[in-house]
């Protein structure tokens, strides 16, 4: 198949991509940029494993076709923790037990992140919904609702 | 009746939430998961499935797909030397060209890219002649029925048969004064982890040892199909477990049989190959919860005594055996619930039929039997007049009770832990109130269930493992065991666990994932078994290891100025410091006789292997010892019913469980909140619709699991006890968090509605109408 | 996934062309949340698509105006700017709120209410709002411009009467401004949901009296409608959940009238009026319990 180039941002760094043209923008990030931290769960948008942010707002990139993010910015669980240190919301997931099997985990931290961005003091049903396109078999998702809303506090203080 | 904590259990490591070993791993997206995996040169491989619930192929082409660029081979059942897989009775096919459910694989593809492999698949042509089917538990025991094994005609899967008789069930009945007969029915469920079954192998083209790195529930397990479809020495077959996504019982035959499919693409093309499933094919070829068809018919006094107890339980097994012989020896010793009934007739089995085959799945049949026996409880005290609670407090396990096999319970604090739930949710109150609501939209109801577990494998197979620890030079240790992470946190729990035993901090322990070829097999990672019973081997490892480091401190001098010490029982290891029991303020550092000890050769590492005493029961009446010990609970469920629709909200959940000592509370609180939720979709939700053979929801837009906004608000009550039968106290949790969950939702939906549910789940329709819509 | 080729066109002119030059071989990609599933699944609608043509650089598909008598939305926009929009939570709240049910986060921050509508699913959550608002899609192609109701867009359940070189860039919906409208949403889970059945409603009060009314159930028609009986039965009535139940009955009378009674009907027909009588009172400010 015809190759094309895509120039994005992945976390924060200008990058240029030979895709397929009909690449879906997970394959891309796993297969070609080899950032394996975003997963995939169902392939059709529902379970949010693959939750990346472009452009500020979280999209699931099993369903987005990678060829239409020219000049994005796209930022992956890769891009959360700066120089070494978690970010608050990794730290806060570990703090707080939030995870078990661990698949779900990065997906659950980008709707997080996104969230938090827009709104660093949301309500704990405005965290149930931004994160309610993730899906979790395994912890209940009360131990990660707690740990956003701790992570919101320092969030809070940036 | 102790909460957690209040028991003062005095342990160093144990009974605290330390963090997870893989917790950093896992928070920052570099912890490694099959399908993450890329060796240079891997080609990928994937399935054809028949789609056909019970047919021949007469006719199949592969000459197109073969003939596609970039495809290495194309493989039917004629092609495969063999075909038929080592899973025992009614053994499943790798490949086949007898169909006998819709997920059976037909052909395989290994090509250079995963879209050619999708490509030369759907270039494949078959033709199938489509013979009858048998699909449902009644539909299969019909005279006359198709069969779907010639071995087993009737379709009875002669095999699982487990009987229950206990005392003298006729005289039971001709002393009771009510007589009560229901039947149940619940559904198929999708274990639906998050992470699909992934398998890469790669095959060493010097010694021909093909290694494998898959997300197995059991790396020894999935070692057995390599093994046998190669047809080679399991010394010649390396498992590495990768990172597992969630397994909840559903990556053992089916990721062993993408394993050994895997293995055979790899050998024959000579290049690592990747094969993972869509969740399409997930769905079609992952085991499924049993579906249960269960009859009681119970004998009860005026005063409320239950006198007497029958049942069957039937389950559909699907086209293949998955583990409904063990499963149903589990049915048949928890078949008349977490009572103590004089006289008990009982009779569990599985059927065959051309459907996705049930198998292992979080609760092991008790997720099924609970939701029916504590509806037919309150079925029956609602006959008798009496509440619900006091009807349980009569005949609930306690003390020295007996159970269905006559095994005399211990360490019982059931009752305890059922009052102190009922008092904290004003049960009784909330209950006879919400009977009498007149409200004609939205109606409120609360629900209890209660459930006794035999922890471990007991008298099902042997409960035995074996551990090892290694200490280095620098005072770190490492462990290892024939036991699993699945996600649970199971590497955290026995690194605590082998911490607590050898005497160091928790920090100086590292466990990765499992390797058949490092370690000897402890059996599977099943049953709640891993820190009740699987990791006495790492504890007595770890003693042994704290034995043998105090006496490799004594011998190598470091207290020979304390005159008095000549003997290692002198000698005490703990907090990662040595010092003698009569100058307990001079510490030698672990690791300086770590040191030491490595360069003047003494042993520093152990092997060690626990086998916990015999359980025993009598094969024709079920009557023995079935288990070293129980765990109780008791989950009370409110919910808003919309009567105008049948929606079901599920507005809170408190659960109670005994966990005798919890290794580490916020790892136990995890497996609790998860098991209330995956008990929330059970009940209200999830099913896998079967419609004559064919999975008719494969993703998650139509297989309903709940979401963050769905979740009910948790109140969860850990009890300890002192129990010595498993691990430092310690009894099963991950099954137990789930089992009685859907039975407390569906006895509160009832009180709200008045309606009973007998076939699970309660979705909109049933709600409303009271049945299946179709 | 299919071969595809991609397209990026930089002005409407040259998408016209294409869709001109390629016609069912080119499918225009929006949001990509219903297409991309779709192409996984080889839906056999798909079958002929060579190319995807990406029209995200096109403005005419973007922005809200907020005009005299009517807004107009680019098809462009999507769930979630349509959920923040202030202007739509003013004129038309239960726009919003059903634009807010779509889906996740995720799919609400890529899909668009052109995708929604143009690929024609009657499930789709926005579509009764919409149908309640009159909405009117602009179709374009190099032939030219003309107009179409929502509601009469539909040919069957995935297909939409377009011919091959044409495409939709803007949804024009009636400005209902001081009137009181509501949305109601049934799925079997509270996020995440596809719509069992839905409804939105609109009503418009005088002096204590309905003046006008729309009502439109979703999921119960093959194409998407308003119930024009249920309307006609509660104009010039003061609202009250008796009223209101029978306006209810209605629309379960208009679902049988159109599709018969099929075997999901006997959930349905309760559930609708049910639905309809809720979503009015909610409109109306009266007790839904």
């Amino acid at each position: 198949m015809k190759k094309i180039t895509l120039e994005c941002f992945l976390n924060e760094e200008p990058v240029s991509l030979e895709i397929d043209e009909n690449a879906r923008l997970l394959d891309v990030i796993r297969d070609v940029a080899g950032l394996t931290g975003t997963k995939e769960g169902c392939g059709v948008g529902e379970c949010g494993a693959c939750t990346v942010i472009v452009d500020g707002e979280t999209v699931d990139s099993c369903i987005v076709l990678a060829a239409s993010m020219q000049g994005k910015h796209i930022t992956t669980v890769e891009g959360l923790s700066k120089n070494g240190e978690l970010d608050p919301i990794q730290q806060a997931v570990l703090d707080h037990h939030a995870l078990q099997c661990g698949f779900c985990t990065p997906g659950f931290l980008m709707s997080a992140k996104a969230l938090l961005d827009k709104k660093p003091d949301p309500t704990r049903d405005e965290i149930k919904m931004a994160i309610a396109g993730n899906l979790c078999r395994c912890t209940g998702y009360q131990q990660l609702v707690e740990a956003f809303e701790d992570a919101a506090k320092e969030y809070q203080k940036r | 009746m102790p909460l957690l904590g209040e028991l003062n259990k005095n342990y160093k490591v144990i009974n605290r939430s330390v963090p997870r070993i893989d917790g950093v791993d896992k928070v920052s997206g570099r912890a490694h998961y099959a399908a993450d995996l890329k060796f240079v040169d891997m080609v990928y491989g994937g399935c054809l499935r028949s789609g056909h619930s019970h047919a021949k192929v007469t006719k199949i082409d592969t000459s197109k797909a073969k003939a596609m660029p970039g495809v290495l081979a194309v493989v039917t059942a004629a092609d495969m030397p063999k075909p038929k897989s080592c899973a025992g009775p009614a053994a499943y096919m790798y490949l086949t060209d007898e169909v006998k459910y819709a997920g059976d694989v037909v052909a395989l593809v290994c090509a250079e890219t995963k879209l050619i492999v999708e490509e030369a698949l759907r270039a494949i042509e078959v033709e199938y002649e489509d013979l009858p089917g048998v699909y449902t538990i009644r539909e299969a025991m019909e005279p006359g029925a198709p069969v779907v094994h010639e071995n087993y005609p009737g379709n009875k899967f002669k095999d699982s048969y487990f009987p229950i008789r206990k005392g003298d069930v006729e005289k039971g009945f001709e002393e009771a004064d009510l007589i009560i007969e229901r039947e149940y029915e619940t559904q198929y469920i999708e274990h639906s982890y998050i992470e699909p079954e992934a398998v890469v192998c790669i095959q060493n083209p010097t010694d021909g040892v093909m290694t494998v790195h898959a997300s197995a529930q059991n790396p020894f397990f999935t070692r057995r199909y390599i093994a046998d479809v190669l047809g080679v020495g399991m010394n010649e077959v390396r498992v590495f477990q990768e990172n597992v996504g969630g397994t909840f019982g559903g990556k053992e035959e089916g990721l062993g049989m993408l394993a050994a499919r895997c293995a055979y693409l790899c050998k024959l093309v000579g290049r690592p190959v990747k094969m993972t499933f869509s969740r399409e094919e997930s769905f079609l070829e992952s085991a499924k919860r049993h579906p249960f068809l269960l009859h009681y018919k119970v004998g009860v006094k005026k005063d409320g005594h239950i006198v007497a107890w029958e049942g069957s339980q039937i389950d559909n097994c699907g086209a293949y055996n998955n583990q409904t012989q063990f499963m149903n020896s589990r049915a048949s010793i928890h078949s008349c619930g977490a009572y103590t009934i004089p006289n008990v007739k009982t009779d569990t089995f599985g059927v065959f039929t051309n459907n996705i085959h049930g198998g292992a799945m979080r609760g092991y049949s008790s997720p099924q039997l609970i939701w029916g026996q504590e509806q037919l409880i309150e079925e029956i005290a609602e006959e008798l007049g009496m509440d619900p609670l006091e009807f349980r407090r009569i005949n609930c396990l306690k003390e020295d009770t007996t159970n269905a096999t006559g095994q005399v319970m211990h360490h019982v604090i059931l009752p305890e832990i059922m009052e102190y739930t009922a008092k904290k949710t004003d049960y009784q109150r909330k209950h006879e109130e919400y009977k009498h609501q007149t409200n004609k939209h939205k109606r409120k109801g609360i629900g209890m269930s209660i459930a006794h577990r035999g922890c471990g494998l007991g008298a099902e197979s042997p409960d035995a493992s074996g551990a090892m620890a290694i200490a280095n030079e620098d005072g770190t240790v490492l462990i290892n065991t024939g036991l699993a992470e699945n996600g649970q946190g199971l590497k955290t729990a026995f690194s605590q666990i082998a911490a607590e035993a050898i005497g160091i901090p928790y920090e100086l322990i590292r466990f990765y994932g499992t390797d058949t070829q490092a370690i000897a097999d402890s059996g599977m990672t099943v049953a709640s078994r891993g820190t009740v019973m699987g990791s006495q081997s790492t504890r007595k490892v770890g003693y042994r290891l704290n034995e043998i480091m105090r006496g490799n401190a004594l011998a190598l001098g470091f207290f020979k100025d304390q005159e008095d010490v000549h003997d290692v029982s002198q000698i005490v290891l703990e907090d990662g410091f040595f010092h003698t029991t009569s100058k307990p303020d001079v510490k030698v550092p672990f690791k300086d006789v770590c040191n030491a000890s490595l360069w003047t050769g003494r042993q520093m590492a152990a092997y060690e292997w626990f086998m916990p005493p015999a359980c025993d029961q009598d094969h024709h009446t079920g009557q023995g010892t079935a288990f070293p010990t129980f765990a109780y609970g008791c989950c009370v469920a409110e919910v808003e019913v919309d009567m105008d629709t049948g929606y079901v909200d599920v507005v809170k959940v408190t659960a109670s469980h005994d966990v005798g000592t919890a290794i580490n509370p916020a790892l136990v609180l995890g497996q609790i909140y998860g098991g209330i939720v995956m008990g929330q979709g059970y009940a209200v939700t999830e099913e896998v619709e079967v419609s004559k053979g064919k999975v008719r929801n494969q993703n998650f837009e139509n297989y309903i699991i709940p979401t963050a906004a769905d979740m009910p608000e948790m109140d969860v009550n850990i009890f300890e006890c002192d129990d010595p039968a498993g691990t430092f106290g310690a009894k099963s949790i991950g099954e137990p968090a789930t089992e009685a969950v859907g039975a407390a939702i569906i006895n509160a939906i009832y009180n709200a509605t008045g309606r009973r549910i007998r076939e699970n789940p309660a979705n909109l329709e049933r709600v409303l109408l009271g049945k299946k819509l179709r | 996934m299919q071969r595809l080729s991609y397209l990026k066109p930089q002005t409407l002119e040259e998408a016209l062309g294409y869709l001109n030059e390629y016609g069912e071989k080119v499918k225009p990609y929006a949001g990509g949340t219903d297409l991309m599933v779709q192409l996984r699944e080889h839906t056999s609608k798909l079958k002929d698509v060579e190319y995807l043509m990406d029209v995200q650089y096109l403005p005419e598909l973007r922005g809200i105006e907020v005009k005299d008598d009517c807004i107009s939305i680019g098809c462009m926009t999507s769930h979630t700017e349509v959920n923040e929009s202030p202007v739509l939570r003013e004129h038309v709240p239960f726009l919003s709120i059903a634009s807010s049910t779509v889906g996740s986060t995720q799919v609400r921050n890529k899909g668009t209410v052109g995708g929604n509508i143009c690929n024609a699913s009657p499930a789709a959550d926005t579509l009764s709002p919409f149908v309640a608002l009159n909405a009117r899609l602009t179709v374009v192609s190099v032939d030219g411009t003309r107009e179409v109701l929502v509601k009469e867009a539909m040919e069957k359940a995935g297909k939409l009467k377009f011919a091959p070189n044409e495409m939709a860039t803007r949804i024009t919906i009636d400005r209902l401004d001081g009137w009181h409208t509501a949305f109601i949403k049934l799925g079997r889970r509270k996020a995440l949901a596809i719509s069992r059945m839905n409804c939105a409603v609109a009503l418009k009060l005088e002096d204590g009296v309905i003046a006008d009314a729309r009502i439109a159930p979703g999921c119960v028609f093959a194409t998407p409608d308003r119930v024009e009986k249920a309307e006609e039965l509660v104009k010039g009535q003061k609202p009250s959940a008796e009223l209101f139940e029978k306006a209810g009955l209605a629309v379960s009378e208009e679902m049988i009238a159109r599709t018969g009674i099929r075997w999901s009907t006997e959930y349905k027909k309760p559930v609708i009026e049910a639905l309809i009588q809720r979503a009015l009172c909610r409109a109306a400010g009266l007790p839904e319990d």
